[in-house]
């Protein structure tokens, strides 16, 4: 357990700038997530923290200390990567055994940790059998398994459930996270997957172009994204013009709401708009028609093209929406319970 | 759920107006098909009509002129393969070439094993400059290698090319191509860079990685490397004729010169041993769940 710094961090492969002046402060038992499309830095993140690849400026520090000349093999991190990375000529008991061995731990104390640890990751049936004889799944709750045993510092996750069907995701998912809050250890769990990194850290730190664009709750990067990118790239989001007025507020779809940030006489910013705070009134006179209703189970997704605003995506309550069809006439409004509007634009 | 996949949903759009895709007809053969199966079934001839010819002649003893198809079934017999595989040079031959090939295979495991694992993990990115650089001996000629390292070692080393298995160093270079190739693929196949990332992580050396995680999971490659070497220096042929050694090929060779018909079935005979048990190698890793990955098996 272990609070982890990265300061000022610059790491450039020739020409190309993997991580350009990151800095990521990290709370001792804290789950980070790295979130972002491929070849935004975060893999490379990860990697400089494991010390595999050495930053060109910058610093690692655990708990104060700085890191730079430590190998990997002396830093005790944890790590599992996304292609399982098993050693196939062992057993499931054994590649968990491994790092312990390289401890010069005891026999009985080995034999203690590995029975906890495959209890832990309910890997009984599998504990004799080796890597080709598992599925992916399991392979990876082996793989988790191992990385814990030897009480790492940090754990260190890069994409771990990416080569896993869906439904194995979620469940390893929620068992990462139950495993993690209960040895308390400090993580990073990289992730392109923005449904894994919302539902599992503490906070998400949105990665694009080697650097960090908002590093923040879940919650918080949801419904106050610092800027166009992190509102782009969570969730969906419409972006529509907002005038100011001069009292401050904005004027944006038929209402008049306070933003994040005051407004001003005749300046218009781009506002962030979910489409789940998005109504549709079947109206002849709105000023939008219907492009396509999706059914989406509990939701449906209606695409609207807009005189004023554009296309703009509506999510709205099935029940509700039931009586929308391609091509019929409708005005788009913000919803009644919005009470505040996020602006991402360059501002001013 | 981004716009992307949002935008996606309605189909065809930006599609570029190509032509439609070529239906691959699910009746009758199709062109492509039949071109492949004529072209491999004239490769097949081409490899095998000889072969049936040199079986014929080795193992029938009617004259070739004399040869009416009422006599196909008169004269087969094994005995000039007998008379070949009891011969007392050739059984010495046979006996040089099997230690050359053990001497051959060892020195280029030693040689390679830890350059190719060390490339992989540590410098990957001499990867493409080592698999160029292994194909060099192919390059040269063998006339041109032996009399080069004749006329250096003789003026130097005398005793070196004074024994047969000054053919050893010959037989690991040559082989080279086929044994780091064979050695790489199997470092891929493992994913060697992760295995060794991993153990690293958990606080192993580099002697650790190698010998408790990289080595015993290179068996399967480690063994393909040594069939592919085993079946070359029992076919090798130049380069111990220009160095006037006896190995089981030259001896073949004098052989036949006395004995045409059974040294045609030793051949054979030899050639069938060399591919039997490559097959099983490879079988036999197969059912052990190890995946061969080399050109050739």
């Amino acid at each position: 357990m272990a609070n982890v710094d990265m300061i000022g961090i610059r790491k450039a492969f020739g020409a190309s700038v993997a991580l350009d002046d990151f800095t990521l402060n990290i709370a001792s038992g804290e789950l980070v997530c790295l979130l972002g499309p491929s070849g935004c830095g975060k893999t490379t993140a990860l990697r400089i923290l494991a010390g595999f690849e050495k930053a060109d400026r910058g610093e690692v520090r655990v708990e104060g200390r700085d890191l730079a000349n430590e190998p990997p093999e002396k830093r005790l991190f944890g790590m599992v990567f996304q292609d399982y990375s098993l050693f196939p000529n062992m057993t499931a008991r054994q590649n968990i055994d491994f790092g312990l061995k390289v401890q010069k731990k005891s026999a009985t104390e080995r034999t203690s940790i590995i029975d906890r640890m495959i209890e832990v990751t309910a890997l009984q049936e599998h504990a004799d059998k080796f890597p080709h004889q598992m599925s992916g799944g399991q392979k990876q709750r082996v793989a988790l398994a191992r990385a814990i045993a030897t009480s790492p510092r940090v754990l260190l996750l890069d994409e771990p459930l990416s080569a896993l069907d869906a439904k194995v995701r979620e469940t390893l998912r929620d068992e990462i996270r139950r495993l993690q809050l209960e040895i308390g250890v400090t993580t990073v769990f990289v992730t392109h997957d923005q449904h894994e990194a919302l539902a599992i850290a503490d906070r998400v730190g949105v990665m694009s172009n080697g650097r960090l664009e908002q590093l923040a709750p879940p919650r918080e990067l949801y419904e106050n994204p610092a800027n166009a990118f992190v509102a782009g790239f969570i969730g969906t989001v419409n972006r529509l013009a907002a005038i100011g007025r001069s009292d401050g507020r904005w004027d944006i779809l038929g209402r008049t709401v306070p933003g994040n940030r005051p407004a001003h006489e005749f300046i218009t910013d781009v506002a962030a708009i979910r489409p789940e705070q998005l109504a549709i009134d079947p109206v002849t006179d709105g000023g939008a028609s219907v492009v396509s209703v999706s059914f989406l189970g509990p939701i449906t997704r209606v695409i609207i093209e807009d005189v004023q605003y554009g296309r703009v995506f509506a999510d709205i309550i099935s029940a509700d929406a039931s009586g929308l069809a391609p091509g019929q006439s409708v005005r788009v409004r913000l919803r009644d319970d919005v009470g505040e509007i996020v602006l991402i634009g360059e501002g001013e | 759920m981004s716009m992307e996949s949002v935008t996606a949903l309605a189909p065809g759009h930006g599609d570029p107006a190509g032509p439609p895709p070529i239906d691959r007809g699910r009746r009758g053969v199709r062109p492509s098909s039949f071109i492949r199966w004529a072209f491999l079934i004239m490769v097949a001839l081409y490899f095998v009509v000889p072969m049936l010819a040199m079986a014929r002649f080795a193992f029938q003893n009617v004259p070739t002129a004399l040869l009416t198809p009422e006599k196909i079934f008169t004269g087969w017999s094994m005995s000039g393969l007998w008379a070949a595989l009891t011969d007392p040079q050739i059984l010495n031959a046979a006996k040089t070439s099997v230690l050359l090939v053990v001497f051959a295979i060892i020195l280029n495991l030693v040689l390679l094993v830890p350059l190719a694992i060390v490339t992989e993990v540590r410098s990957p990115q001499l990867r493409p400059f080592l698999t160029a650089f292994t194909l060099l001996p192919w390059v040269i000629p063998p006339i041109a290698l032996v009399v080069g390292v004749a006329a250096t070692f003789r003026a130097t080393v005398p005793w070196f090319l004074a024994s047969v298995f000054s053919l050893v160093p010959f037989y690991a270079l040559w082989a080279m191509p086929f044994t780091y190739r064979a050695l790489d693929a199997g470092l891929q196949a493992i994913s060697a860079r992760t295995l060794y990332e991993a153990a690293r992580s958990m606080g192993a050396s580099l002697g650790t990685i190698i010998f408790r995680v990289l080595l015993p999971n290179m068996r399967a490659s480690m063994i393909a490397a040594s069939g592919l070497t085993a079946a070359m220096v029992l076919g090798e042929f130049a380069f111990a004729s220009l160095l006037l050694k006896t190995t089981l090929p030259t001896q073949m060779v004098t052989y036949e010169r006395s004995d045409p018909r059974g040294g045609l079935a030793l051949a054979l005979f030899v050639m069938l041993l060399t591919a039997l048990s490559l097959g099983l190698v490879v079988r036999s890793l197969r059912r052990r769940g190890l995946n061969v990955q080399t050109t050739g098996l």
